[in-house]
């Protein structure tokens, strides 16, 4: 059985952590805002020479939406690589706390720290270009909701690894989700892959949503399908990442977790 | 004797190397167990297993009568844990790391435990500190003050008092002796300080290439060895000692007049009146009785020996 006090205690601990350690903030803040910069003037560089008026605005969208899964699955494994970097793994294990309330605890933070970070880009991108998020309407809550359970997902088949491995293979806990971006078609359409990219794109979730997003801009309705569609491979690949999390974490123990300090 | 611990056939191997081989021990409630062994005897990995943190190969470890994997939620609840290696977050304060600790345990009234156990340890002006700018003594302290926040019925330490000062050694072993007394908190706890474990464990297992090789109160097990330590300085030359030691084949090692001879302590007077007979005059003499240090070197020696 879940207890949300000992949830609580672990919320408690991240949020601590990030306010304590200045080069979290930068993760949350800085990087989302120079990709901003960067994306943003290379849209208005191509609005010149291209006929599609909602370039810019697929930019900005891609960057913002691709932040969600990137926080998401950062959340994630970097906490977890807190505990690692901190030899604290041991002391949060040798007490009542449950694989299960750690989870909780993780993908509690990493959503409030999504939140923090999509809206801090939101309010940049309608600064710097006059682009509203808000467009999406209604439609904004379950695409955010659908790129964060992407984001879950990896986080924990990468956690999985990092548990099992620690810090030997910690750049993954950056990199991980990196992999994934291709396929996710964040800037350009689907169509372009060639057809082997293209048949992964399709067992990549937030390619749907993606796509769903341009045709939203083209013709004011987002698909319906896709997004179902991006809901069912979301749910069933948290679940497998979950399982593979635990499943790892089972295994690291049976090689003892004092190790991995 | 109610039995709070209780380990049967604990086996944990690595491949083809047995880390741990087939241990059976039980702690019971008020007592203090030492566990001694060299550096990989599996101090370290059998404390693993009995804190969840490493699943063993085989055999079964009870906690309070009850299966600890079936019933460790409730169990983790009534023990606790500290060690020299293990860290603490580096960028929390003193206070902000007792408090995660205390709401993991969900202890309550926090504040008034964590200040008592704070001034137990001489750490109460150290509150908002961090633990990156502690000292080596005060972290373990605070590591020690974490550790003793959930009222714990049994208590495992890896070397509690490692890395800290004579005097707040002292202030630590007075602590545990305090919690043993008043509190009836077992304790199992591994060091390599001899005369530490000699004045707090009424028991001590010595473990060996993953076995316990010896076990028992430390003051019988010292009674057991009869030989010894007697340090005698010569007069003159040592050849004559050296020549009566050699011919009598008694064991001893010698730094230019000064022998070290080890001598079973019934034989020490006819010795001493040999010597004379055999005009061997010396000026300083003194015995010195074996200790748990001793013992524990001799039986790691003679295990060593076999291996």
């Amino acid at each position: 059985m879940i207890n949300f006090n000992r949830v609580w205690a672990m919320v408690y601990r991240y949020t601590l952590n990030l306010l304590h350690t200045y080069d979290r903030l930068t993760d949350m803040f800085y990087w989302p805002f120079l990709d901003l910069v960067l994306w943003g003037l290379t849209g208005l560089y191509f609005i010149q020479s291209s006929n599609n008026p909602h370039t810019l605005t697929i930019m900005i969208t891609g960057l913002v939406f691709w932040i969600v899964i990137w926080r998401a699955q950062y959340e994630i494994t970097v906490n977890l690589l807190w505990e690692i970097w901190d030899k604290n793994l041991v002391n949060i294990f040798v007490s009542p706390l449950t694989i299960w309330e750690w989870i909780i605890a993780l993908i509690i933070c990493g959503f409030t720290r999504l939140i923090v970070s999509i809206s801090f880009s939101a309010l940049a991108a309608f600064i710097l270009y006059k682009y509203n998020i808000l467009i999406y309407g209604f439609y904004l809550i379950p695409i955010i909701l659908s790129l964060a359970l992407t984001g879950w997902a990896v986080g924990f088949f990468v956690g999985g690894w990092l548990i099992k491995h620690g810090q030997k293979i910690q750049t993954l806990a950056w990199t991980g989700v990196a992999a994934l971006a291709p396929f996710t078609v964040p800037y350009f359409p689907l169509t372009i892959l060639p057809d082997w990219a293209k048949t992964i794109a399709y067992f990549v979730p937030p390619s749907y949503i993606f796509e769903g997003m341009r045709n939203l801009l083209q013709t004011g309705s987002f698909p319906i399908d896709k997004l179902i569609i991006s809901f069912f491979l979301n749910v069933i690949y948290l679940i497998l990442g979950i399982l593979f999390f635990v499943f790892m974490f089972n295994r690291s123990r049976k090689l003892g977790l004092g190790r991995l300090i | 004797m109610n039995k709070v611990l209780e380990v049967k056939n604990l086996t944990k191997k690595f491949g083809n190397f047995i880390a741990v081989n087939n241990i059976s021990f039980s702690l019971v409630e008020g007592e203090v167990l030492g566990v001694l062994g060299p550096n990989g005897a599996g101090k370290t990995t059998t404390i693993q297993m009995l804190l969840g943190v490493m699943d063993p190969n085989l055999g079964k470890i009870s906690y309070f009568g009850k299966d600890f994997y079936k019933n460790k939620v409730e169990i983790l609840k009534n023990i606790n844990f500290a060690s020299t290696y293990i860290s603490l977050p580096g960028n929390f304060t003193v206070y902000e790391i007792l408090n995660l600790f205390a709401s993991l345990y969900e202890i309550t009234n926090k504040d008034f435990r964590i200040k008592k156990l704070l001034s137990e340890f001489q750490l109460e002006h150290l509150i908002k500190r961090r633990y990156h700018d502690l000292s080596a003594g005060e972290k373990t302290r605070l590591v020690l003050t974490k550790a003793f926040l959930n009222y714990p019925k049994i208590i495992l330490l890896d070397e509690p008092t490692a890395s800290l000062d004579p005097e707040i050694a002292v202030v630590v072993r007075k602590f545990l002796k305090i919690q043993k007394e008043e509190y009836n908190v077992s304790i199992l706890l591994t060091s390599h300080n001899m005369s530490e474990v000699e004045e707090l464990c009424g028991r001590v297992l010595i473990l060996n290439h993953g076995k316990i090789i010896e076990q028992g109160a430390p003051e019988i097990l010292v009674k057991n060895m009869t030989d010894c330590q007697l340090e005698l300085t010569v007069i003159d030359d040592n050849k004559k000692a050296t020549i009566f030691l050699d011919k009598n084949k008694i064991p001893y090692q010698v730094n230019r007049y000064t022998f070290t001879i080890w001598l079973d302590e019934k034989n020490i007077a006819q010795f001493l009146i040999t010597l004379t007979d055999e005009k061997i005059t010396y000026q300083e003499i003194s015995i010195n009785k074996p200790n748990l240090e001793d013992y524990f070197l001799q039986k790691i020696g003679e295990k060593n020996d076999k291996f």
